[in-house]
C-alpha cells in the first residue's frame, strides 16, 4: 500500500544535504516574496488574465525571457561552484565530492542549453518574428502558449530534485548510456534529467511547428521568401532543424527510460544492448541542436550589423544560402563528436570533411558581415559591441573547430578542456552574445524605453575580456592533457595555476552579469527619459519598426505591403493612411497552464514510479485538450472603431 | 584615457604572447612535447592545419579591425554608401576562398586519417608487443600475453618497439584510454575490442588517463606509464614473475569489485584465456 502511494518516495528525499536545504530554502523565499508582493499589490488577477494565459505572442516571449533569465542564474551558480572546485581541486583539496561535482556540470549544461539559449531563442521569436513578417499572430496561439508551460514544466522538474530527491544525474549533459543506466546508476536522477527533457522538447518541438507553420502561410503581401528578414529566415532554418531533430531526442531519452524502468536492453553493457547506439542517436539529435542554438543568433547580426552600418546586407541571397546549406550539413556530421569510437579511417574522414565543410558557408556568412560594414556608418550602438566581439570570438571559434574536425588531431583533445573551450566559444560568442545583442537591440520595441547605453558597453567589455581570460587557460589545459570533468587532480601536473586564471575570469564574466542587472534597473528607473516614442529607435530597416514600441495587441492596425528586402527601410518616409478594419485576436486560454500542470505531475509520478500519479497526469493533460478542442469560439473582434480609438491614442 | 586604452591593448598582447609561448614550449603541454612517434605525427598534423586557418583568418581578423575603425559614423571623411551591392564576382570570391582553403585541408585530413589510423600496425624492426587493456571501475588492468603477467593501473614496455594495445572493459560503462605524451585516445567499451597502436621514442615516465566520464571514480583512473630500455623491461618481467600473486579467477573477481585510487598491483601469471573470456561475457547468452 505504501509502495502504491509514494512508488520510490521515502523520507530519505528529502533535503538533508546543504545544496538541497539552502535549494529549497532560496526557492521557497523567492515564492514568498512572489506571493506577498503579489497580494500587497492585488495583482493576482492581472497576473492570472494579462500574463499566464496570455495567447499574445508578445506576452508569450517576455515570459519566455524572464524564465530563461531566472534559469541563466541557477545555470551560472553551478559555473560558480564548478570553476570555484577545479581551482582549489589539486590533491582532492576541493570542497565537493566527486559525486556532487559530477551532478553540478551536468545540470549546468542541461540547464543553460535547454532553458537557457532556447528559451531566450524562443522569446526573441516570439517577439520579433510576427512583427517582422507583418503578421498580427502566430498561426496557432494556444499551442505556443502550450509549448512555453511545457517548457516551464520541465524547468521545474530539473529542479525539484533539490526539493524531492536530492540527486541529479551524474551522466554529463546527454546521459550518456550505458552511465546512465539501471546498472550504473539506480537512483533518480537520470530520471529526472529524462523527463525534463522529454516535457521542454515536446515544447520546443510545438514552438518549432508553430514557427514553421506563422513563417510559411502569415507573411504580409509582398513579402516574398527571399524578401524576408534574415533572422526569419535563419529562425525558419533553426525550426526545420527542430522538428526534424528532436522527434529523435524524444524517442532516445524514451528508449533509455524504457531501459531504466522496463529494464529492456537497448543501450545495456549486456543481454545484448548495443551501448554505441545510444552515442550515434543522441548526436544525430545533438549535433542538429547545437545548429538550433547558433542559426537564430546568425539572422539577428545579420540585422544587427546591417542597421548599425547603416547600409543593406551584403549579398542577401548568398547569406540566406550559407544559412540552409549549414542547415542541411548539420544532419551529416554527428559522429565527429565520437571519432575516438574507433570507427574506421574511412567513415571518420567522411565525417571529418564534412565538417570542414560547413566552414565554407560559415565563412561567407562573415565575409559578408565584414562586407556589410565596409562603406557604411558604424555606430557602436551595444547591440553592434556584442555583434563585432562575436565575430572575434567566433574567428577563434572556428579555428579550434576545425583542429577537432581532423580525426587523427581529434585523438588528441577530445574529452579534454580543449573541446570544453571550443564549445563554450561557440555557445558563449555565438548564442549568448547574440542573447544579448538581441536583448539591448529588441527591447526598447517591446518595452517602449531603450536600455541604458553606458553600463551596457561596460558589461559588454567584461565579458568580452572575461571570456578570454576564463577560456584561453582551458585551451592550455587540454594540450596539457587536463580532461574535462574532474572534480581533482594531481598538483603535479602544474594544471592548478590555469585553473586559478578561469576563475578570474569567471569573476570578471561575473562582474559583467551584475552589471547588465544594474543596466536593466537603472534603465527601468529612468524610462519615461528613455522613451521611445518613435517606434524606431535604431533608424531600423525591417517591418518591426514600422509599429509603435511597444506595440498594440494586433501590432499593425493596417498589414502593411512589403515592396523588397529591408521593408521598413523602403516605405520609411512615406504618409501613414489612416483607415481601419476590424481585427480578429486570439482569446485568452488557462488551458496551457492546466495542462503543464498535469504534465509536471505525469513526470514526476515516472521519476518516482508512482503509478497513479502517472495515470493522473496523463488522463488530466488529454482530458483538458478535448476539454479544449470543444472550444469553438477561441477569438474576438476588436472592431474598427475601437482599433481607430488606441491608434490615435498615441 | 588614451593612456588606459594603451595600456590595456598592451597586457592583452602580453597575454596572448605569453599563451602562444607557453603552448609551444612548455615542458607539461604534453600534446606540444610529443614523446612518441604517433603523438608527433598527430603535432604536424595540428600544425599543418594551424597554419592553414591562420593564413586565411589571420587577414580576415585584420580586415574586420581595418573595417571597423575606418567606417565608423564618428570618422566622416570616410566614403558612405548605403545602397552599395556587390555582383556575382564578389560572391564568387567569397564562396571560393574558403573552398579551396577547405579543399586542401580535406585531402590532407583523408591521407592523415589512413595514415594515422589507430587500428593500422606499424612497420618497425623491432617485434611488435601486444598488451591487452581491460577498463574496470576505476582502474586499468594490463594482461602481456607473450610474457603472460599482469599488473593494475601500471604499464611498462620497451622503447623504440610497436606497441599493440587491445583494449576492452568489463563491468564499466565506456572508457576513453588516453596517453597524451604518446598518442591519441580510443574508447574501450564492454564486449568489444579496440586495438590502438603506439610506438615511444626514448625512456620516460608519462601519465596515462581515463577521458570518458564513467563515474565516481572517474578523475582519479589514472595509470603510470614507463618506457624503457629493452634491458630494463625484460629485468621488470623477471622481477614481476617472482612476486607471489595469480591473476586467476578469485584475484580477478576480487578486482572487479569497484575501487577508487587502486593501488598497483603486480600479478606473476594471469589464467588461461582470460581477456578473451572478459571479452565474450557480455556477449554470451545469460
Amino acid at each position: 500500500m505504501k509502495k502504491f502511494i509514494f512508488g520510490k518516495l521515502t523520507l530519505d528525499a528529502l533535503p538533508h544535504q546543504w545544496f538541497t536545504i539552502g535549494g529549497t530554502v532560496f526557492m521557497f523565499l523567492m515564492v514568498l516574496t512572489a506571493v506577498i508582493i503579489l497580494t500587497k499589490y492585488k495583482r493576482w488577477s492581472w497576473l492570472w488574465h494579462d500574463w499566464l494565459t496570455s495567447t499574445d505572442p508578445k506576452k508569450i516571449g517576455t515570459m519566455y525571457v524572464i524564465f530563461a533569465t531566472f534559469m541563466f542564474f541557477r545555470g551560472m551558480i553551478d559555473v560558480a561552484l564548478i570553476w570555484l572546485q577545479q581551482a582549489l581541486a589539486a590533491d582532492g583539496e576541493g570542497f565537493l565530492e566527486a559525486g556532487h561535482f559530477q551532478e553540478i556540470f551536468t545540470s549546468h549544461g542541461d540547464i543553460m542549453v535547454f532553458f537557457v539559449t532556447m528559451g531566450y531563442f524562443f522569446g526573441f521569436m516570439n517577439w520579433i518574428i510576427p512583427l517582422q513578417i507583418g503578421a498580427r499572430d502566430l498561426s496557432y496561439p494556444f499551442l505556443n502558449s502550450l509549448g512555453f508551460w511545457l517548457t516551464v514544466a520541465g524547468g521545474l522538474l530539473i529542479n525539484a530534485f533539490f526539493i524531492i530527491g536530492g540527486h541529479f544525474a551524474n551522466t554529463g549533459w546527454l546521459a550518456i548510456a550505458p552511465l546512465s543506466s539501471l546498472e550504473f546508476n539506480p537512483g533518480v536522477g537520470v530520471d529526472y534529467l529524462i523527463w525534463s527533457l522529454q516535457l521542454s522538447g515536446l515544447g520546443s518541438l510545438l514552438a518549432g511547428i508553430n514557427f514553421i507553420a506563422t513563417i510559411i502561410k502569415k507573411r504580409a503581401p509582398g513579402m516574398t521568401l527571399m524578401r524576408m528578414p534574415l533572422f526569419v529566415w535563419t529562425s525558419l532554418c533553426g525550426m526545420v532543424l527542430i522538428i526534424s531533430a528532436f522527434p529523435v531526442l524524444t524517442a532516445v531519452t524514451f528508449m533509455l527510460w524504457l531501459d531504466r524502468f522496463f529494464e529492456m536492453h537497448f543501450f545495456t553493457v549486456s543481454h545484448g544492448g548495443n551501448q554505441m547506439m545510444y552515442f550515434n542517436l543522441i548526436w544525430m539529435w545533438g549535433h542538429p541542436e547545437v545548429y538550433i542554438l547558433v542559426l537564430p543568433a546568425f539572422g539577428m547580426y545579420s540585422e544587427i550589423i546591417s542597421t548599425f552600418s547603416q547600409k543593406q546586407i551584403s549579398n542577401y541571397t548568398s547569406m540566406v544560402w550559407a544559412s540552409i546549406i549549414i542547415t542541411g550539413l548539420s544532419y551529416l556530421v554527428w559522429l565527429h563528436h565520437f571519432f575516438t569510437m574507433g570507427a574506421g579511417p574511412e567513415v571518420n574522414s567522411f565525417f571529418g570533411i564534412v565538417t570542414m565543410i560547413i566552414a565554407i558557408p560559415s565563412g561567407v556568412l562573415v565575409f559578408n558581415w565584414i562586407q556589410t560594414m565596409l562603406k557604411g556608418k558604424i555606430v557602436f550602438a551595444t547591440p553592434m559591441c556584442w555583434s563585432i566581439g562575436f565575430i572575434i570570438i567566433f574567428l577563434l571559434g572556428g579555428m579550434t573547430g576545425v583542429f577537432m574536425a581532423s580525426p587523427p588531431a581529434d585523438f588528441q583533445v577530445h574529452n579534454s578542456l580543449f573541446l570544453i573551450a571550443h564549445f563554450h566559444a561557440q555557445i558563449i560568442g555565438i548564442a549568448l552574445f547574440g542573447v544579448f545583442a538581441g536583448l539591448t537591440y529588441w527591447f526598447p520595441k517591446i518595452m517602449g524605453f531603450t536600455l541604458d547605453e553606458k553600463s551596457g558597453k561596460v558589461a559588454f567589455w567584461l565579458w568580452f575580456v572575461g571570456f578570454y581570460v576564463a577560456f584561453t587557460p582551458l585551451f592550455i589545459l587540454g594540450f596539457m592533457g587536463a580532461t574535462r570533468r574532474l572534480d581533482t587532480y594531481r598538483a603535479e601536473t602544474g594544471w592548478q595555476p590555469f585553473f586559478i586564471i578561469a576563475l578570474f575570469g569567471f569573476l570578471i564574466i561575473s562582474a559583467g552579469i551584475i552589471t547588465q542587472v544594474y543596466q536593466i534597473i537603472v534603465s527601468i528607473r529612468d524610462r519615461k527619459l528613455n522613451r521611445d516614442t518613435t517606434g524606431d529607435p535604431w533608424n531600423g530597416r525591417t517591418l518591426e519598426w514600422a509599429t509603435t514600441s511597444p506595440p498594440p495587441a494586433y501590432n499593425f492596425a493596417k498589414i502593411p505591403t512589403v515592396e523588397g528586402i529591408d521593408a521598413f527601410w523602403l516605405i520609411k518616409n512615406k504618409q501613414r493612411l489612416r483607415e481601419y478594419e476590424d481585427i480578429e485576436l486570439p482569446k485568452n486560454t488557462g488551458m496551457g497552464v492546466y495542462i503543464s500542470i498535469f504534465a509536471f505531475l505525469a513526470g514526476f509520478g515516472i521519476v518516482w514510479h508512482i503509478h497513479w500519479l502517472i495515470v493522473l497526469g496523463i488522463i488530466g493533460s488529454v482530458a483538458c485538450l478535448i476539454r479544449f478542442s470543444f472550444d469553438e469560439h477561441r477569438d474576438y473582434i476588436l472592431p474598427a472603431a475601437k482599433v481607430a480609438l488606441l491608434e490615435e491614442a498615441q | 584615457m588614451k593612456t588606459m586604452k594603451l595600456l590595456s591593448l598592451f597586457f592583452a598582447l602580453l597575454g596572448i604572447t605569453a599563451a602562444i609561448l607557453y603552448i609551444f614550449f612548455g615542458e607539461k603541454v604534453q600534446v606540444f612535447q610529443p614523446k612518441g612517434i604517433i603523438s608527433k605525427q598527430i603535432l604536424d598534423l595540428i600544425l599543418f592545419n594551424l597554419a592553414l586557418m591562420v593564413a586565411i583568418l589571420l587577414p580576415t581578423f585584420i580586415w574586420l579591425l581595418f573595417t571597423v575603425w575606418k567606417y565608423r559614423a564618428s570618422h566622416t571623411q570616410s566614403e558612405y554608401k548605403p545602397e552599395k551591392t556587390y555582383g556575382k564576382f564578389n560572391q564568387c570570391i567569397l564562396w571560393l576562398l574558403p573552398s579551396c582553403v577547405v579543399f586542401i585541408m580535406a585531402l590532407h585530413t583523408w591521407k592523415a586519417a589512413h595514415q594515422l589510423d589507430p587500428y593500422k600496425r606499424m612497420s618497425s624492426p623491432a617485434e611488435e608487443l601486444v598488451i591487452q587493456v581491460v577498463a574496470i571501475d576505476w582502474k586499468w588492468l594490463f594482461i602481456y600475453p607473450q610474457q603472460d603477467i599482469a599488473c593494475v593501473n601500471f604499464v611498462q614496455f620497451p622503447e623504440k618497439t610497436p606497441i599493440r594495445f587491445e583494449l576492452t572493459a568489463d563491468g564499466s560503462p565506456m572508457n576513453s584510454f588516453w596517453i597524451p605524451s604518446l598518442s591519441g585516445q580510443i574508447y574501450c567499451m564492454t564486449g568489444m575490442v579496440t586495438p590502438l597502436h603506439l610506438n615511444a621514442e626514448g625512456v620516460g615516465t608519462y601519465t596515462g588517463k581515463a577521458a570518458e566520464i564513467n563515474g565516481e571514480g572517474y578523475a582519479k583512473m589514472n595509470f603510470v606509464v614507463i618506457s624503457s630500455t629493452e634491458n630494463e623491461f625484460d629485468d621488470w618481467v623477471n622481477d614481476v614473475r617472482e612476486s607471489h600473486t595469480q591473476l586467476d579467477h578469485q584475484a580477478y573477481a576480487e578486482l572487479l569489485k569497484p575501487s577508487i585510487d587502486h593501488p598497483q598491483q603486480f600479478y606473476s601469471s594471469v589464467k588461461k584465456d582470460l581477456f578473451n573470456t572478459i571479452v565474450m561475457k557480455a556477449n554470451s547468452p545469460i
